[in-house]
């Protein structure tokens, strides 16, 4: 059952000079939401950036990992609130 | 996972008794998921109904869908597990909902959340 930092881990090693921050919202290692900042989506449409983080993860989401909320940012918009 | 095997097969004019196919071989249950979202300008694949909602993130998205008031079509993917394989293998998308307008898929509940709260939503769907 990964944690929150091996779900932060697991993405910042996949997609370069990613940032995540990564919440176990229910405690029980399944359902996690993650905000995550990285050059590689600028440019990218949110389906686009949505799926690099989908991608690290394959078929465990739905399965092991049955949620993984996502918010996604390339580094140029970050909102400012 | 992958999509590659999405071409449909010639029929044979020679087939017995239909067997339960595979789906990579026939595809009846994808066909059926895209024709629905090319016949629905705004189409949400859900777990549940819009009336009782199954999953807290479907229910989400279809409060969201019901605050702007625009009509939806609405499919529920858990009577049969093949619906959300195929749908995916179609969407390249892993988790339900999947929000489509026109034909598109506009994202699952957290860009549909995102989309409502800037009111980019509203555009899209007009």
């Amino acid at each position: 059952m990964p944690s929150a930092e091996d779900i932060k881990q697991r993405i910042e090693a996949a997609i370069a000079g990613a940032h995540a921050d990564v919440e176990d919202y229910t405690g029980g290692g399944d359902h996690f939401s993650a905000t995550v900042t990285a050059p590689a989506f600028e440019g990218l449409s949110r389906i686009e950036q949505h799926r690099l983080v989908y991608a690290v993860f394959g078929a465990e989401i739905g399965g092991a990992i049955h949620a993984l909320a996502l918010k996604t940012h390339a580094p140029s918009k970050i909102p400012t609130n | 996972m992958s999509a590659s095997q999405s071409q449909p097969l010639p029929m044979s004019a020679a087939q017995p008794a239909p067997a339960p196919t595979p789906s990579e071989e026939t595809n009846p249950i994808r066909d059926a998921i895209a024709q629905a979202i090319a016949e629905h300008k705004v189409i949400l694949f859900m777990k549940g109904t819009p009336e009782a909602p199954a999953c807290g993130f479907s229910a989400r998205t279809v409060a969201a869908l019901q605050t702007l008031d625009v009509p939806f079509a609405a499919v529920d993917v858990l009577p049969d597990a093949r619906i959300r394989q195929e749908l995916t293998a179609l969407s390249d998308w892993p988790t339900i909902p999947q929000l489509f307008v026109g034909g598109e898929l506009i994202g699952g509940c957290d860009i549909v959340t995102e989309m409502y709260e800037s009111g980019e939503l509203a555009q899209a769907l007009v």
